[in-house]
């Protein structure tokens, strides 16, 4: 009851506040110029990254270095979590070793094969199409990385790393995307060129499509780091909570 | 027709206000996790009408699968309810 | 009217900023604390997004509908801005790899107290300052 009455008395000072801030809220009717000026720029104009997709564009080729940063503040996000549940080589092994759940209703198996084939099919499109429609590196990875939640919600984790998706092997994945992120930025530098540049040096099309010069290598990539990364810290997680504490030693 | 636009922009938000609020009020930390589901997907429905294709796509993938997942995992571990 | 259903959106927004530091401040329980911090990192998101919309009718999304020349400035007449989406987007997925870094403290400061309640962790640390235990 007391929730309830908070809540009346929040909406009624919401409906206060905005009908006093109406009179004064400007009307955003028009483009800031950075923003035109990508849009303009994004597919044709002389500083254009050939890709239709102008948040792409921004993302990899005009914002380039900023989301090269994120993409290390990611990196240092996983390994901080990776280091707090470290195990040596015996617990490891120990923490692998248990039996999937395999006798499921009929219905269940079916209906999680073939979503996971989907999730992998639709992750796969929206990454490697990213500089054509909507879609990237890091939507296509986050969706990836639904999958092998699904498997480990129904099958237990034992199920993956039966089939060889280890923690080793996730981090590895991950390693040659994050490699090939700052490969793909260095390679200008060979060829006498800026940090991160784009077009005169990346193909702009190939067979007829647009492949928007590097914007497809950095998609790619950064898919496989993104997916893999939360692999291995949601397989880390589902290890049940009794081995950790055997590990530990805790008592309570 | 902007108006009936702009209404809908405006209901989902409030959508995401109450229910962000019984997510922070409630006391069942599991119940407090499906709420602010919920207001994710109030949240998505916001984006993709303000016309954020790639952010919608983003978006629904972390907030209500990987999130809710990863929660759910830490209440395992810890403990359901919350002592005030 | 259009722009009160405007003014409306922004401080609901707003309202709901308020509520989620009010829940990161009092709740003394760290899973909620999380709770309250992602809703807090969404909104903020979404009041960055409200920055580049525009107030007019046929809006499209920042992404040319045909590769064509005539057809970019009837594109840029009615197209959002895209740059603040383009840092949305990345802040997104890197805040939840930071969510996941929280996350694995406080279950790691569960093993360790046995306990997530932030009063009681910070009487434990202090009877182990004073060398109790």
């Amino acid at each position: 009851m007391k929730r309830l009455a908070g809540l009346i008395i929040v909406l009624l000072i919401v409906l206060t506040v905005s009908c006093y801030v109406s009179r004064m809220v400007p009307p955003q009717k028009n483009l800031h110029p950075l923003g035109e000026f990508y849009l303009q720029n994004s597919y044709f104009g002389r500083y254009s990254a050939k890709s239709p997709e102008a948040v792409t564009s921004i993302v990899w080729d005009y914002r380039g270095v900023d989301t090269l940063f994120e993409t290390a503040v990611f990196f240092l996000a996983i390994i901080g979590s990776l280091t707090l549940f470290r195990l040596n080589k015996g617990q490891a092994e120990e923490a692998k070793r248990g039996e999937p759940k395999l006798e499921l209703p009929g219905p269940v198996a079916t209906v999680t094969k073939v979503t996971v084939a989907m999730i992998l099919a639709v992750s796969a499109s929206i990454a490697l199409h990213g500089q054509l429609t909507p879609g990237g590196g890091f939507q296509g990875g986050s969706a990836l990385a639904v999958a092998p939640l699904l498997i480990i919600a129904v099958y237990t984790k034992y199920a993956l790393e039966k089939n060889g998706l280890d923690k080793t092997r996730a981090i590895i994945i991950r390693s040659i995307g994050l490699l090939g992120i700052a490969l793909t930025a260095l390679v200008p530098l060979l060829l006498g060129g800026y940090i991160m540049q784009n077009q005169p040096i990346f193909p702009a099309k190939a067979l007829g499509v647009p492949l928007g010069g590097s914007l497809v290598f950095y998609n790619f990539f950064e898919y496989l780091a993104v997916g893999a990364g939360f692999t291995a810290v949601f397989l880390l997680l589902s290890i049940p909570e009794e081995k950790f504490r055997k590990f530990l030693g805790v008592r309570r | 027709m902007i108006a009936v636009h702009l209404a809908i922009l405006s209901i989902t938000a409030l959508i995401g206000l109450v229910f962000s609020y019984l997510a922070i009020t409630e006391r069942d930390l599991l119940k407090a996790v499906a709420y602010s589901a919920v207001q994710a997907i109030a949240y998505a429905i916001i984006f993709y009408l303000l016309m954020a294709p790639d952010i919608v796509l983003a978006y629904v993938a972390i907030a209500v699968g990987i999130y809710s997942a990863l929660l759910i995992f830490v209440i395992g571990k810890t403990g359901r309810y919350e002592v005030v | 009217m259009i722009l009160l259903l405007w003014s409306f959106t922004l401080i609901s927004l707003l309202a709901t900023l308020v509520i989620s530091v009010y829940g990161i401040v009092a709740k003394p329980n760290l899973v909620k604390k999380l709770i309250a911090l992602t809703i807090f990192g969404d909104t903020a998101n979404v009041l960055m997004v409200l920055l580049g919309y525009r107030l007019i009718y046929p809006v499209v999304p920042p992404i040319l509908p045909s590769l064509s020349k005539t057809a970019l400035g009837e594109f840029v007449k009615t197209a959002v801005d895209p740059l603040p989406q383009a840092l949305v987007l990345t802040a997104v997925v890197i805040g939840m790899a930071v969510n996941v870094l929280i996350a694995f403290a406080i279950v790691q400061v569960h093993r360790l107290y046995g306990t997530v309640d932030a009063r009681k962790v910070g009487e434990m640390l202090a009877a182990f300052g004073r060398g109790e235990k």
